[in-house]
């Protein structure tokens, strides 16, 4: 749905984007993770329509966006990064304004219109200026302009930047249900929490050469970081110490004290996870927490960067 | 074609909403006004009524003065203004060829700059309604001479609107464009030889006032203020295709 090969793009001598590749499939949400300047909007405005490449291929549900860029345009909605409207247009307006530009005739806008409003909850804005909205409305006037004539693919620069934390947690719920009905999503952010929250797969840039893909599992097994897992027992016991000392033997893990009633597991083999809990759970040990501690993206990102091959 | 009807429609719409464009057709008009009153006062005008369009058309300072200023004022929002606000980038990746935006943008200015021209008209037709003998072959000639200047001066202004965020180099670099189309010519008119040749077939002024202002259609003028336009409208396509690949 959403492809790129050997993506590159330099500028004069500064190559902001060299030979990337990715993949987003119908249905998915592909997390584009990296530091300010990796090349994660130059990589969205190419496949956006924006930019042209400077060698390499991108492509969205199947049309070459330089050979048939209109045609792929068409099937892309985008959210650039620090989104605006003109402030003298109201909402609907604007949005009515969008819809004719996409092409659609005018009969149907007014319905499409109401349609992406009622989605992203913008029916009592309608009325209002751009310029009178708050940064979340304003993120979902941007979101509402993309998802005008409903396109298959939808790229989305940094949505989350500016949202409060019910915002976010809002927009998330919408990207998860367009993802659910179908349309491939990629986005970008540099804020792991986020990323994780939603996307399937994690794709990770830096000085525009892509480090790593998958999911953040794969990632951390692909770098050979143990897993880490916090236990916690409603009391303390040396029956505890005891299960767990059997356990590391045979499951290959290593674990200390933090307080009387809680441990830091550090396990070697990721798939042992569930296998841990099942010895845990038939234990009947009082166990009142037992999760996974997630690498923060600085450290996940620093150890990419040093260990994984470019 | 319904894309390029949406984004003529709404640029147009942007210039009848906009404070700054009304305040530039007022200064227009209050201008235009005392230059009209001024005409009217000259001696050759009082003697001869006829010659109150090659006044005010040809030799005149609105050619010489106000023309070159106004349209490069008014293409600034169209896209400086939008390239600072950010508003250009959602633009440009609409399903729409960029030749469409320029030629879009263009016509809305264009079409909003007729109102200016509205305004002149009616100081025409008050003076025949209070009885003046006016030749309006003459009058409807200047006009037209004016509005294709006019019309040129905006495609200057819509280039020089691309190269610059910046509002002021936008609009400065159109007005001076414009000065230098009309400026330059006028000084190498009177040398002999080839120089004085180029220099009086590209005489704005002169074409007004011989041609247009006199109630005639010169064929010549015509092509080429229209092949001067389209030429920076193709020049306006080319720097958005460039900043493309060149931000």
């Amino acid at each position: 749905m959403i492809k790129t090969e050997r993506l590159t793009k330099h500028y004069g001598t500064i190559h902001a984007l060299t030979e990337v590749d990715l993949e987003v499939a119908p249905g998915e949400i592909l997390g584009f993770l990296g530091p300010n300047g990796a090349g994660k909007s130059t990589t969205l405005r190419i496949l956006s329509g924006y930019l042209p490449p400077t060698s390499g291929k991108a492509s969205i549900n199947g049309l070459d966006l330089m050979n048939e860029s209109l045609a792929a345009r068409r099937c892309t909605g985008y959210l650039p990064e620090n989104f605006v409207a003109p402030s003298e247009l109201r909402v609907s307006e604007y949005l009515r304004f969008r819809a004719s530009l996409k092409g659609l005739r005018s009969k149907q806008v007014p319905a499409e219109v109401q349609r992406v409003a009622k989605h992203l909850g913008l029916e009592p804005r309608l009325r209002q200026p751009f310029s009178a909205l708050s940064k979340g409305f304003r993120q979902r006037v941007g979101l509402a302009d993309a998802l005008l004539g409903d396109p298959p693919a939808l790229l989305l620069d940094e949505p989350f930047s500016g949202l409060d934390p019910l915002q976010r947690e809002e927009f998330r719920t919408i990207l998860k249900n367009l993802a659910t009905s179908g349309k491939a999503i990629l986005f970008s952010s540099h804020v792991l929490p986020e990323v994780e929250e939603i996307a399937m797969r994690v794709q990770i840039l830096h000085h525009g050469r892509s480090k790593a893909v998958g999911t953040l599992e794969d990632l951390q097994s692909h770098l050979h970081e143990k897993a880490k897992l916090c236990l916690r027992l409603s009391e303390s016991g040396a029956q505890c110490e005891q299960v767990l000392t059997d356990a590391a033997k045979e499951l290959d893990f290593s674990f200390t004290e933090q307080n009387d009633k809680s441990y830091l597991i550090e396990l070697n083999d990721h798939s042992k996870r569930s296998e841990l809990f099942q010895r845990l759970a038939a234990s009947k040990l009082p166990v009142v927490e037992f999760r996974e501690l997630r690498p923060d993206l600085d450290q996940l990102f620093r150890n990419l960067v040093e260990e994984s091959p470019s | 074609m319904r894309a390029f009807v949406a984004l003529w429609r709404r640029e147009v719409f942007s210039m009848m909403v906009s404070p700054f464009a009304f305040v530039l057709l007022g200064v227009w008009f209050l201008l235009n006004g005392m230059l009209f009153v001024v005409a009217l006062n000259t001696q050759q005008v009082m003697d001869d009524l006829r010659l109150l369009p090659p006044f005010l058309f040809g030799s005149g300072m609105l050619v010489w003065l106000l023309l070159p200023a106004f349209p490069p004022l008014l293409c600034i929002r169209l896209f400086a203004e939008e390239h600072r606000v950010g508003t250009l980038e959602p633009l440009l990746t609409a399903p729409i060829r960029d030749f469409a935006v320029v030629l879009a943008k263009y016509l809305a200015a264009c079409v909003f700059f007729l109102l200016f021209w509205g305004g002149v008209l009616l100081l025409f037709l008050l003076l025949h309604w209070h009885g003046g003998d006016l030749d309006w072959a003459r009058v409807l000639g200047g006009m037209t001479g004016a509005i294709l200047t006019s019309f040129l001066f905006l495609a200057t202004g819509l280039w020089a609107s691309s190269w610059s965020s910046n509002l002021v180099l936008g609009a400065g670099g159109g007005a001076a464009l414009n000065y230098l189309l009309l400026f330059v010519p006028a000084l190498f008119e009177l040398n002999e030889g080839a120089l004085g040749a180029v220099a009086r077939s590209m005489h704005l002024p002169n074409f007004l006032d011989r041609g247009f202002s006199a109630g005639l259609l010169d064929s010549y003028a015509l092509v080429y203020m229209l092949g001067l336009s389209a030429l920076f409208l193709f020049l306006t396509w080319m720097r958005l295709v460039s900043r493309r690949w060149v931000p």
